[in-house]
């Protein structure tokens, strides 16, 4: 690991200023789990790492009924999971939380942080994406709120401003809702999706979203729409298995080929479905 | 540039000036020669570094070094008190839950952080606790075992 | 007869050491003054090495020794010397992350850096990256100057090919068993490279003091063939070179040789006085350490309509890497093992190792014994499907038996196969079909036998030193490493029986050439046999020599004095008595003269008529191997056809131990050996894409966790091996031999679809779901 300066901001504005100063030669970190590695293996090489862990209230879940749930930047997977009222209102949303890592990882890891990364297969990417959530941003002007589907671009590629910190997530309120969580993974336990997948209802409205079969992760908007409104039928669901599959774009690595990427994105669609027949 | 960390190991305060670029495993190897914690991946995917800081267990090798001012950490050499072995360490002699020993210090760790958090896992918990932990050698039932064992003490009001 | 300590389950004695963090690991040394060193390795996987600069390296600060291949003057190798430690410029590197030069400096960092700034000119050569291919006559070579390697008498090499070894074993006629069958078949497998995945990464530590004396702190299993490997390599006497090993944390054959030592020890030599230290990182446990060779298999197999198999004709063709270390033994032992626990006529075998530019494969628990098998057994219950018979009557009637006849025409007066097959049966319940709980996850059972025997010299030796202190505790000495399986709990065990004291009495000492004795190797599942035969025969002169002080102490005769739960006893006035520590220094009498001197005892073992097999035809002449251990696995499985996931329910063994030293001991190495296996048959496989390695992390090359741990059953028999200690016979690496085929078998029994290449992942069982259905037969 080359040598970097380490600054700890105590307020939001502190980190701001430091990102601004330093611009691309800093690197903000939230649990660290995906940093250190880098660092370690010097896929980066910054000269300063500015640990957001020590801004006051970012270790916080706010959840009201009207207003949705706020999860600060630096609230670890297994705190997001854990949660009494994550788990009541967004059980699918804690579930993908607890799929991450290991217990160790997840104690250390940031829900903040698995976005900002922009991994294709962020296993907490699909039930924000199912759920419309927004990051708010803090940055020079005050703050913004950004749909995550557009603040993630591409792989590994965000709209994050280089004077910017991302201080939250925020999730709507779901009324009426279930969801099903699911990850495919080589091994069942302390692994990578291989593809990872949120299915919602919400009334009558259906959200797909898909993570680990396109650069980032991915709603399907023509499945959804087939769906909407719709009474769920096994010829329904099957169509559905058959759409879902054009509306993704995997490619063959080292976890799993194409194929097996789309054959699972039609098991899930159908399993995630059957399960409200 | 150094840093000034003033952290607490095994209830022993500890004051030190660390680079930023060195990890809370090479400070507990390296510096301070508690070298019971194990490098077997340098990724947290192995395990082996296992800690428990401030009541949680993460792996040594993900933590930056200046991130340990005020924290309580708890390593392997802290298991023990006064001479005698914890209840998980003394299952673990007595179930042979252990062969070649390198990734014994993390298990412990996990194993000892999800008693504290939990005294009653059910299986699929102990399971899930410690399966960021890797070992080649048992096959993991000795392990899982000992755990059990620990937890039906605390039922039956042992300790 | 009745055992006071043998077959019981004490705790293993270095489990307080290793419960506490205060077991000493080679990472776990600081020594003062130490430095630390890194590797420049080749970015190609055959390369000419056309110049190495170190000039910019050798400026930079904190670094004290730069090396490059011309600092070794010798090759090495275990039976066919064909390396040097490093690749040496004006020669070629042969596999990509080959070391080409190394750095000694203060710290990790300034080493790294070091390397970093170190130029080296490649020229890149067309390479071999599949053995098949290698095997071909106008396939690059990679060993152009192979006919001059030093070679053992035993292995073959074939000059101006790849080919470093061919085993051929003729026994009987293949060809006209073919002719005279009901059925012939041809059935073709593949078993990838896999790592071994020892917890610790290999370490090594080296000082050279002026005297000329280099002290080796390694973490290996065999201290003594690291000390005759580097002997050779730097023209060092015997005497000058110690090497200590510790604590190793795991090596399933991936530190019986020798590695990194050969790195360090130019530098030590470098920076007089000063240590140095090189840890691989996981990334080098994965390309640099060793690798389980890669294995094409071929048999055909004669068959009569009632099941016997008249005739096998193996053909294997190993992918053994840049270098053969070990490579050339696998190919034989395979080729030894290659009917499997089976009684046949005719076995002809042809087992080819082959130089590829991919990492250097070496020796893995099983030393080619998971490979053969995955194939062997795999193939028994094909040719049951093929022909309508039941895949337990095939083993049943093929079976090993007492009195049987192995494939190389020894005659075996021990057999536990059939006892072991029929335990296994009865545990997994294989005549009662899966209870099936969906219809998209799909249960079903499977079996798999199979067998080993230590694959080592014949004359391979074992030494032991029994030390008795003036309290009656005692020291056992020998280089039996203790590397998890048991060593330092078991081999005590055995002296303890003999002195008639508590194990906890006699404390283990290993691992230090300078001071504990020789022990050929600790692999081939043989530490408990070699080095326990060692400890007993040192056990045994020890009492011995007690008793002739006793008898003159005690005014009686020898034979009618016995050692008894620490004391010397009258065999019949029992209480007529004397504790055993009053003999640990000799013996005194009134006058104050004293006789005898302090007590120890000393075994030496070589197994007697161990005699090589013919050159020609592979056939023995009398015992060629040790022993033959043998057992069984069964297992249930689930597969979820929708996401074509395998999830292992249960998992069975029962092997023939001879006899079992310690039982919980011997469960806990049976079960661990199942999960490795399952990691084997599902997970495992290094990606290898142009010689490069894909997966070198845990990230990608994942290994079972404890989730993935099925419900583990384990058994023994015990039919005692006439040569080993208290009947025992090795088990280590046998023990996971029937997993991997055990696993496969229940897939196809469950899906219908067999899978001739490990692992047997998601994907595939999805790809060969579809093509089922596409061919129509679902």
């Amino acid at each position: 690991m080359k040598e970097f300066a380490y600054i700890r901001p105590k307020t939001m504005a502190e980190a701001v200023a430091a990102r601004r100063q330093h611009g691309s030669r800093a690197v903000v970190m939230n649990g660290g789990t995906d940093i250190v590695i880098q660092l370690r293996e010097r896929l980066i090489a910054p000269d300063y790492v500015i640990d957001i862990k020590g801004v006051p209230g970012l270790r916080e879940i706010a959840y009201d009924p009207k207003e949705g749930l706020i999860v600060g930047a630096c609230v670890t997977m297994n705190e997001l999971g854990e949660h009494p009222d994550v788990a009541a209102n967004y059980p699918w949303l804690a579930e993908a939380a607890l799929s991450v890592g290991s217990k160790q990882v997840r104690n250390r890891a940031t829900a903040v942080g698995n976005i900002v990364n922009a991994s294709p297969l962020c296993d907490v990417g699909t039930p924000l994406y199912a759920a419309n959530a927004t990051l708010i941003i803090a940055g020079l002007m005050g703050e913004r709120e950004v749909a995550i589907e557009d603040f993630i671009t591409f792989v590994r590629k965000t709209t994050l401003g280089p004077e910017e910190v991302v201080k939250a997530i925020k999730v709507p309120p779901l009324r009426d809702a279930r969801g099903i969580f699911s990850k495919v993974s080589r091994r069942s336990e302390v692994d990578l999706s291989s593809v990872c997948a949120t299915v919602l209802k919400v009334g009558r409205e259906f959200r797909l979203a898909f993570g680990a079969v396109a650069p980032t992760p991915v709603r399907l908007k023509a499945t959804e729409a087939l769906l909407n409104g719709q009474k769920l039928t096994e010829a329904l669901i099957a169509e559905a298995a058959i759409l879902a599959k054009t509306e993704v774009s995997p490619i063959d690595d080292i976890r799993a080929s194409r194929e097996y990427r789309l054959d699972v994105v039609g098991v899930i669609v159908k399993r995630s479905l059957s399960a409200w027949l | 540039m150094k840093y000034r960390v003033k952290f607490w190991v095994n209830e022993e305060p500890v004051e030190l000036e660390v680079s930023a670029n060195r990890t809370l495993l090479n400070v507990l190897r390296d510096e301070l020669y508690l070298t019971g914690t194990k490098e077997g991946c340098g990724a947290g995917e192995c395990g082996a570094c296992t800690v428990i800081v401030d009541g949680k267990p993460v792996n040594a090798c993900l933590v930056l070094a200046p991130e340990l001012d005020g924290k309580h950490i708890t390593t392997v050499e802290g298991l023990a008190k006064d001479g005698e072995l914890s209840p998980l360490q003394q299952a673990f002699v007595k179930n042979a839950a252990l062969q070649c020993g390198f990734c014994t210090p993390g298990f412990l760790m996990s194993g000892t952080a999800l008693l504290q958090e939990n005294p009653n896992p059910t299986r699929e918990e102990i399971v899930r606790a410690i399966s960021g932990n890797l070992c080649r050698c048992t096959g993991y039932v000795r392990i899982v075992e000992s755990i059990e064992e620990v937890a039906a003490q605390y039922k039956g009001g042992a300790r | 007869m009745g055992y006071k300590h043998i077959g019981k389950s004490y705790a293993r004695s270095d489990a307080v050491r290793k419960v506490t963090g205060d077991a000493v690991y080679i990472n776990d040394m600081h020594l003062p003054r130490m430095l630390h060193a890194q590797c420049v390795r080749s970015p190609y996987a055959h390369a000419k090495i056309l110049s190495v600069d170190i000039s910019a390296a050798e400026q930079m600060s904190g670094v004290k020794a730069i090396i490059t291949g011309d600092e070794y003057p010798n090759r090495a190798g275990l039976y066919l010397e064909d390396r040097y430690f490093m690749a040496k410029p004006g020669d070629t590197a042969k596999y990509l992350g080959e070391a080409v030069a190394a750095v000694a400096a203060e710290t990790p960092e300034q080493a790294q850096a070091a390397c970093d700034a170190i130029r080296v000119e490649y020229e890149e050569l067309p390479a071999v990256f599949d053995a098949v291919e290698g095997m071909k006559p106008d396939a690059p070579l990679i060993h152009p100057d192979l006919k001059n390697y030093k070679v053992a008498p035993i292995f073959f090499p074939k000059p101006d090919t790849n080919i470093s070894h061919h085993y051929v074993l003729r026994k009987g006629d293949f060809a006209q068993a073919a002719e005279s069958a009901d059925r012939v078949f041809e059935h073709k497998y593949y078993i990838p490279h896999v790592q071994h995945v020892p917890l610790e990464p290999h370490g090594c530590l080296a000082k050279y003091d002026a005297d000329g004396k280099l002290t080796v702190w390694a973490s290996c299993q065999s201290p003594y063939a690291v000390r005759q490997a580097l002997s050779v390599a730097f023209d060092l006497p015997l005497n000058k070179i110690r090497v200590i090993s510790q604590t190793v944390g795991g090596g399933f054959g991936a530190k019986a040789g020798t590695t990194l030592e050969g790195i360090v020890i130019p530098l030590a030599k470098k920076c007089k006085g000063r240590p140095v230290k090189l840890i691989y990182t996981r990334e080098d446990e994965f390309i640099n350490a060793y690798v389980r060779q890669g294995m094409h298999a071929t048999i055909k197999t004669a068959m009569r309509a009632d099941g016997k198999i008249l005739g096998v004709h193996n053909t294997f063709v190993w992918d053994g890497g840049a270098y053969t270390e070990y490579g050339v033994n696998i190919t034989k032992a395979g080729g030894w093992a290659s009917a499997g626990p089976y009684d046949i006529d005719n076995v002809w075998t042809d087992s080819y190792c082959v130089y590829t530019n991919h990492p250097v494969g070496g020796p893995y628990r099983g030393f080619g014994m998971c490979e053969i098998h995955f194939a062997i057994e795999q193939n028994i219950d094909q040719i049951a499907k093929e022909m309508g018979l039941s895949e337990v009557e095939i083993r049943r009637l093929n079976g090993l038996r007492p009195g049987g006849f192995t494939g190389m025409g020894e005659r075996l007066d021990v057999a536990g196969f059939q006892d072991c097959l029929e335990q296994v049966l009865a545990d997994i319940e294989y005549d009662k079909p899966s209870e099936q709980i969906s219809p998209t996850k799909i249960r079903a059972k499977g079996i798999a036998g199979g067998w080993k025997s230590p694959s080592m010299p014949t004359n391979a030796g074992s030494a032991a030193i029994l030390r008795m202190n003036e309290d009656g505790t005692f020291f056992l000495m020998s280089s039996g490493q203790e590397i998890g399986q048991g060593a330092a709990t078991v081999l005590p065990q055995i002296a303890a029986e003999v002195l008639s004291v508590p194990p906890d009495k006699i404390t283990y000492i290993s691992g230090d050439t300078d001071h504990t004795p020789y022990e050929w190797q600790t692999v081939a599942s043989r530490t408990t046999y070699c080095a326990g035969n060692a400890a007993k025969l040192a056990a045994e002169d020890l009492a011995d020599k007690l008793l002739d002080l006793a008898q003159i102490k005690m005014g009686a005769a020898k034979r009618d004095l016995k050692l008894e739960d620490g004391y010397i006893v009258h065999r019949i006035y029992p209480e007529k008595r004397l504790p055993m520590a009053d003999f640990a220094l000799g013996i005194s009498f009134g006058d104050g003269s004293g006789y005898g001197g302090p007590a120890i005892g000393v075994g030496t073992f070589t197994l007697e008529n161990n005699i090589n097999t013919d050159k020609k035809t592979g056939i023995a002449k009398n015992h060629p191997a040790a022993f033959w251990t043998m057992g069984a696995n069964g297992c249930e499985v689930e597969v979820d056809t929708q996401t074509g996931h395998i999830k292992v329910l249960k998992m069975v063994s029962c092997f023939d131990a001879g006899k079992v030293i310690n039982p919980a001991l011997f469960a806990a190495q049976s079960e661990g050996a199942m999960v490795q296996a399952l990691g084997t048959a599902l997970f495992e496989e290094l990606k290898l894409k142009n010689g490069k390695v894909l997966n070198h992390s845990f990230v990608d090359y994942k290994i079972p966790t404890a989730d993935d741990m099925p419900e583990l059953v384990v058994k023994y028999v015990e039919h005692a091996e006439p040569t080993g200690p208290y009947g025992a016979r090795g088990v280590g690496e046998p023990l996971m031999v029937p997993g991997a085929p055990a696993i496969a078998n229940a897939v196809t029994n469950a899906i219908g679809v067999r899978f001739t290449r490990m692992p047997i992942t998601p994907e595939d069982v999805l790809k060969a779901l579809r093509g089922r259905k596409m061919d129509g037969k679902s």
